[in-house]
């Protein structure tokens, strides 16, 4: 097997983590593996209502087609050097945006607050309790995340307000666009399960075998199973 | 002949037909999902506080003559969301299983869509103040309301005193006064505000990065709000608040109605020409940064009260309700937070014994309560509420407080 040039793993994994929300990378001369994942028909849902209070902004209908494709973590995967990246999560219209967000640990995330209002950011997760406080248009707060797992977040000013951010040890890992279609790219030749997450339901684990400069198809089925 | 202009039914039926209508335009995979997309939207409030029996000072009675902190609420609300910028709103609300109603049921329109211009028609939300829109469990500072949105005041927009001797004998007793013009039964009495009842009518609004202005014309009064008209007066109202640098929020809002029921003032001498106005303004503030979250409100009432046998009978009594609250969250999971409240009252000549008392006992109340989040949607709080009351009736009234809050 031939193993990947340092430099081109720093590369890969920068570019996997500045590249969120399109597709990972890994190790140049890797394998791929891509596809499509169905989801139920459910995933645009209008937000919580808010009855009493005037809504400052006109409420977007929730979208929870993307999901999130990865690769479980193994002690190949995890040994691959991690640069620790920064990405995004803007809150605007009284949404999160993006609504789902996947990142290595090690990894910062900021939350401008962009909308007309004030805002909070706040998780009650295992893997990252935390709570920005309120803050006004034009503030930002940032988060450093450690640990693997999943952190929903949310608002507590606006009760429709949620997200997630899916964090890994590994930069094997890839957000879909909203058709569901992901790829995975540089990935080292290996056998590995190759996962789905998505806040609509779960779908079956799949073993793939990957090997250099060559791609794998795969395709899931999410049930309507939500989490 | 008929005539070439079509009629105005129709024009009305093709107005809604347009509106209703969903745009043909294509839809790629990456598109956002288009906002016709909404469907009907689902969301509730649970909300189980437990405090000691008060069934002799009646500190938190509210207009429902439930104890407003030995109670089981549980709210059903929805939004069916008929077009991109119309809906239905509505909300179901029971209260220990003693009352069920549609505390809300209104429709929302959004004329353009680029604005935040919202019309909203039916039972609707309040306009004065800031409290009664935040009513919900979770948005509470405590576990109480403040005094001025449902301390139960001895009057009562269907029955009249006779003499100021009969506004004085119930001063301190709101929660069931009586006199001796109008409905002679017992009832409670009314708050400066109802907090937990709305108003039927048109309300208009528009939000900015800096301000919020709202405006309604209801049918009821800011203490008598209600479905059906019991006179014949509408009520103006409205609220002008600007977002300051730093996190601060000041509003000022207004709303002048009559309140006494036509059935009460056809009883008087000049009947419905009496004067029977409930004048409201107020002031509120927040500022919340950061872990701090600081609210204070300030209302000022004057109600127009005939007192028949009066050889003055024309009286304006005077209100003024004032609360700061605060909460500091000092862990995402955990939160104190406190309300220093007072409810103040005009005074009153009496003829009788040429004395000038408050027309209604003053009341003070602080309440403290600590908070624990055990997930996103389930809060328990405990704390304490200390009711004083500057009367020789009920005077003092300290109360352990507890809630279970969930949402969904």
């Amino acid at each position: 097997m031939t193993r990947p040039a340092p430099l081109a793993i720093v590369f890969a994994i920068a570019a996997s983590i500045v590249g969120i929300g399109h597709a990972a990378q890994g190790p140049l001369g890797g394998g791929t593996v891509r596809g499509r994942v169905t989801v139920p028909d459910m995933t645009v849902v209008a937000p919580r209502p808010s009855v009493s209070g005037i809504m400052s902004a006109s409420h977007m209908p929730v979208d929870r087609r993307r999901v999130v494709v990865f690769l479980e973590s193994t002690a190949v995967l995890t040994a691959y050097p991690k640069t620790p990246g920064h990405a995004r999560m803007d809150q605007r219209d009284e949404q999160f945006m993006p609504r789902l967000l996947a990142i290595t640990t090690g990894s910062t995330v900021e939350f401008p607050n962009n909308d007309t209002t004030f805002h909070n950011v706040f998780s009650l997760s295992r893997t990252r309790t935390f709570d920005l406080g309120r803050y006004p248009p034009g503030r930002n707060g940032a988060i450093r995340f450690e640990r693997p797992g999943i952190v929903p977040v949310f608002c507590d000013i606006h009760s429709h307000m949620s997200a997630y951010i899916l964090v890994f040890d590994h930069p094997f890992f890839a957000v879909s666009d909203t058709s569901g279609r992901y790829a995975i790219r540089d990935i080292p030749a290996g056998t590995y399960a190759l996962g789905v997450w998505s806040e609509l339901g779960q779908a079956r684990s799949r073993r793939i075998t990957i090997n250099a400069d060559s791609a794998v198809e795969a395709d899931f089925d999410v049930d309507g199973d939500p989490r | 002949m008929a005539s070439g202009r079509p009629g105005f039914g129709l024009v009305v039926l093709a107005s809604v037909l347009v509106l209703l209508s969903r745009p043909a335009a294509a839809q790629t995979d990456d598109a956002p999902p288009h906002p016709a997309e909404r469907r009907v939207a689902i969301g509730g409030d649970v909300a189980l506080l437990l405090a000691p029996p008060d069934d002799r000072t009646y500190f938190n009675y509210t207009t429902y003559d439930i104890d407003g902190l030995r109670m089981a609420q549980v709210q059903l609300y929805g939004e069916w969301h008929l077009h991109e910028r119309l809906s239905l709103v509505g909300e179901l609300r029971t209260q220990n299983a003693v009352t069920l109603e549609a505390s809300a049921l209104y429709a929302r329109w959004r004329p353009f869509a680029r604005s935040s211009l919202v019309i909203q028609a039916g039972r609707i939300p309040p306009v004065v103040g800031a409290f009664a829109r935040r009513a919900y469990s979770r948005d509470n500072a405590v576990l109480g309301m403040p005094l001025a949105y449902q301390y139960l005041t001895l009057l009562r927009p269907d029955a009249l005193p006779a003499s100021t001797s009969d506004v004085l004998k119930m001063r301190g007793r709101g929660w069931q006064p009586a006199y001796p013009i109008g409905n002679l039964a017992l009832a409670p009495g009314v708050p400066l505000v109802a907090g937990s009842r709305w108003d039927t009518g048109v309300e208009g609004s528009w939000t900015s990065r800096w301000l919020d202005l709202s405006a309604a014309v209801t049918q009821g009064a800011p203490a008598v709000p209600v479905i059906r008209e019991s006179n014949r007066d509408l009520m103006w109202s409205g609220r002008a608040a600007g977002h300051l640098p730093g996190g601060i929020t000041v509003g000022v809002s207004g709303a002048r109605a009559g309140w006494l029921a036509d059935s009460v003032l056809d009883l008087t001498t000049d009947g419905r020409q009496t004067p029977h106005a409930q004048t409201l303004v107020g002031v509120d503030t927040e500022f919340g940064v950061g872990r701090w979250l600081v609210r204070a409100e300030w209302l000022r009432s004057r109600f127009d009260l005939p007192i028949v046998d009066d050889a003055d009978p024309f009286h304006r009594l005077t209100a003024h309700g004032g609360f700061i609250e605060g909460r500091y969250r000092f862990h995402p999971r955990m939160q104190v937070g406190v309300r220093v409240d007072r409810l103040a009252f005009g005074r009153l000549f009496d003829r009788l014994t040429g004395t000038s008392p408050t027309w209604d006992a003053d009341v003070t109340r602080v309440e403290a309560t600590f908070g624990v989040r055990l997930s996103r949607t389930l809060e328990v709080r405990a704390g304490w509420q200390e009711n004083r009351r500057q009367s020789d009736r009920a005077a003092r009234r300290g109360l352990p407080i507890a809630g279970l809050l969930y949402w969904f």
